[in-house]
């Protein structure tokens, strides 16, 4: 049985040239070879290396390090430096994440305490769940030729997990956050589906293989409008300014989150930047040609990976500066926008998709 | 729009009881009743400043707002009854450290009047210019706390930048940042000299340059404009009835700045406008006082190439001092014969002053023998337009607070003296 196993592990796995030798000798250590097997495994590698869980913690720690650098240089200011001067207080982040694991996690009397202590880790499985989903060249998971579908479905669940911890928080900043959270779902979703659609009926297929393929041109070339709602709609759904509404600091406080404190903190806290990560791989597979690009032979099966990764992280980079630009829209504004404005061009990037495929061939 | 009601029995919240809220029981039992809803915003709020704006929300609109300010309450007019007149200085720059010259002013032209000293023309232009630097440096620091309350860091930063120079300006001619107490009964407490009036002169056209970046990015901010536009709105009677001060009166559309009215120091011998809008909204009253940075940049660059030469300090201070001390252009050394045993002569003396954020009030009554002041009342502009503030929420949704807020420039420290 464990030898099956261990033979599916082996006959898939991950080949990277410059490892290569090192896992050839550990291959022939007993139990290690076992744990290596696993970690090289396609699937796995995919959900728990790149694109998984160990791109999430490299995006965590830049993203956060990054926005509050490039703020501050646009603000005449420095930004986080004494944390490890040499590296220009690279560490910052991590400074801040250890703060959190020491800092004590108060649960208020009010709280409905089992759902307010699990639902900040429950959170991680609608994130880590697209990326089952969201293939990188030959390293993949679940291999589904509904892949985009499934993964606009499951991005759609984080929101309700934000719900939960407001309702759970039992605070009425947090009450009045969670509705906002739920109003601001409603503003930007159906665009965003809609935007999906168009580029899924421009390349016939929602398989990323073969959107991929077909980008010989990139996709926001061939349709730009759907770009331009694609990227709205990420900035709403991950609450960047100037949609930051559901957890305005200053009109109630980090809205759901106002009552969570210490490690419960840093990780709800963390939890708008993995759905930006998360949106941004489908941005890249969608717009920018997903994993193409020149191949790097030392790297092997990895390339693709390292390309989508590198081109989602410089979107994010990018996104991060509409922080330092735009003030917050309100409530109603926001709304407005998402049901005209942005539902009307929505429509219209369909419509071009619907011209392309049908008239132009 | 039609509202559906959902019969859920709600509590009224414990919190609401052991808290000194200034509301009845009643009132918050009743919004409990009907489908209102209670928000206590502050006082630890991190958009609301030193102080608790009680509002009752119907869905996501404000139906009424209740202010509970003293936070901040620091009883300066009782302190003031056991100090001499001139350790009082200090203490009326404090409610707005940023204004204290324009609050220093008040405070000592009530002294001049009442003693009846004539103040040297070099210290009215001297007085004019430090009166103006801190009224940009108001205005600065209300356009950074806007910014921030709706959500722009920039916005906060830049104008912090901007007062920077300010502060270096006054450090020049005063020798500290700000509450410097350089305003002194009969003038200023020193001459400043014709190279720091230079660098003063210098640093406007600074102001001006870099108030452009600031314009950029968020005076013409299309997300700024739609946050604003239209928010807590206060037409012209409103306005009038509920003694709405300063910038935001003019907002509304009353021509109304006691420096021309009923002028003082040097501004009738300079050439500027009252800022005047008609709106009435926040985005209305903000750039009031964007506009009047402007006037207050040209005031002090016309004051500076006007300034007469000759004393700072009024000669009538002098009589019976030793005259080896004696020095019309510096105070130092004389200080205390001048100032330890001042008396005021028996009456009452009120001065109204233009300070940045509106009308300020000052009344000195003294009773003709003690060198304390038998009272002192100061009316501050935050608590004149402390009700306009409240009737302009009303109506508004409850995410307009900050905003509104915000373009009121409130200040507790200042409402609260």
């Amino acid at each position: 049985m464990l030898d099956a196993i261990f033979e599916m592990f082996k006959g898939n796995m991950v080949y990277i040239p410059l490892i290569q030798p090192i896992v050839n000798a550990l291959m022939k250590i007993p139990i290690v070879n076992y744990i290596v097997a696993l970690i090289l495994w396609k699937p796995f590698f995919a959900v728990a290396i790149l694109p998984g869980l160990g791109g999430i913690m490299i995006v965590l720690l830049l993203m956060v390090y990054w926005e509050r650098k490039l703020t501050a240089r646009v603000q005449w200011r420095v930004g986080p430096l004494e944390v490890c001067r040499p590296l220009r207080g690279l560490i910052q982040p991590l400074a801040d994440g250890l703060r959190y694991f020491f800092q004590e996690v108060i649960v208020h009397v009010e709280a409905h305490r089992p759902y307010y202590v699990q639902l900040p880790i429950l959170t991680f499985i609608p994130v880590l769940l697209p990326i089952l989903f969201i293939p990188a060249g030959e390293i993949v998971a679940v291999r589904s030729q509904y892949a985009i579908q499934i993964i606009v479905a499951l991005i759609a669940l984080i929101p309700i997990t934000i719900i939960a911890i407001g309702w759970a928080s039992n605070n009425r900043f947090a009450y009045i956050g969670t509705v906002r959270e739920a109003m601001m779902y409603f503003a930007y979703e159906i665009p965003f589906v809609i935007a999906v659609l168009a580029m899924i009926l421009m390349y016939g297929s929602g398989d990323p293989y073969v959107i991929v393929e077909k980008q010989t041109v990139p996709g926001i070339v061939m349709n730009p409008i759907a770009f331009l709602v694609f990227f709205i709609a990420t900035l709403m759904a991950t609450s960047r300014l100037p949609f930051e509404i559901p957890e305005a600091d200053q009109e109630i406080a980090f809205g759901p989150f106002v009552e969570y404190s210490g490690i419960l903190f840093g990780i709800v806290m963390t939890l708008a930047y993995e759905k930006l990560y998360i949106m941004c791989l489908l941005m890249t597979i969608l717009f920018f040609g997903g994993w193409s690009g020149f191949a790097i032979p030392l790297l092997g099966d990895l390339t693709p990976a390292i390309w989508l990764f590198v081109k989602a992280v410089v979107i994010m980079l990018i996104i991060a500066l509409s922080r330092s630009i735009y003030p917050r829209f309100r409530l109603d504004q926001a709304l407005r926008l998402g049901w005209t404005s942005m539902l009307g061009i929505s429509l219209f990037s369909l419509a071009i998709a619907v011209v392309k495929v049908w008239w132009l061939g | 729009m039609k509202e559906f009601s959902i019969d859920v029995p709600v509590e009224p919240p414990t919190e609401l009881k052991p808290l000194f809220v200034p509301i009845p029981a009643e009132y918050v039992e009743d919004a409990y009743k009907s489908d209102e809803f209670i928000v206590l915003v502050g006082p630890q709020h991190p958009g609301s400043g030193h102080m608790r704006i009680i509002v009752k929300v119907h869905g996501d609109i404000i139906v009424d707002a209740i202010p509970d300010p003293g936070y901040v309450h620091r009883s300066m007019e009782k302190i003031a009854e056991n100090r001499l007149y001139i350790q009082n200085i200090p203490l009326f720059e404090r409610p707005s450290i940023m204004d204290n010259a324009n609050f220093n002013l008040g405070y000592i032209r009530a002294i001049e009047e009442s003693l009846n000293i004539e103040v040297p023309e070099r210290a009215k232009y001297l007085r004019t210019i430090m009166a103006e630097l801190c009224r940009i440096g108001t205005h600065l620091y209300d356009a950074a706390i806007l910014a921030v309350f709706i959500g722009h860091t920039t916005g906060f930063m830049y104008p912090f930048a901007v007062r920077e120079i300010i502060c270096e300006c006054l450090v020049r001619m005063t020798g500290a940042r700000f509450t410097s107490s350089f305003i002194i009964p009969g003038g200023v407490r020193r001459d400043v000299d014709k190279k720091v009036l230079d660098f003063v002169r210098k640093a406007t056209f600074e102001i001006e340059r870099r108030l452009k970046n600031f314009e950029k990015i968020f005076i013409k901010n299309p997300a700024t404009i739609a946050r604003l536009r239209e928010v807590g709105v206060l037409s012209k009677e409103e306005a009038i009835k509920y003694g709405v001060v300063g910038p935001f009166l003019r907002a509304s559309g009353v021509e109304y700045d006691v420096r021309k009215i009923e002028s003082y120091e040097a501004y009738d011998d300079l050439d500027w406008e009252i800022v005047v809008a008609d709106e009435g909204d926040g985005y209305a009253r903000f750039l009031v006082r964007v506009n009047e940075i402007n006037q207050s940049l040209n005031i002090i660059r016309q004051a500076i190439a006007k300034i007469p030469e000759g004393d700072v300090i009024s000669q009538d201070l002098f009589e019976g001092v030793d005259s080896s001390t004696k020095n019309p252009k510096d105070i130092r050394g004389a200080f205390y014969d001048v100032f330890a045993n001042l008396t005021l002569p028996l009456g009452e003396t009120t001065t109204l002053t233009e300070a940045a954020r509106g009308l300020l009030l000052y009344t000195i009554v003294s009773d003709g023998e003690s060198n304390v002041p038998y009272r002192v009342r100061i009316v501050t502009p935050g608590w004149l337009y402390l009700r306009g503030f409240m009737e302009s929420l009303k109506g508004e949704r409850l995410a307009d607070l900050q905003a509104i807020y915000g373009s009121f420039g409130y200040f507790p420290p200042e409402a609260d003296r």
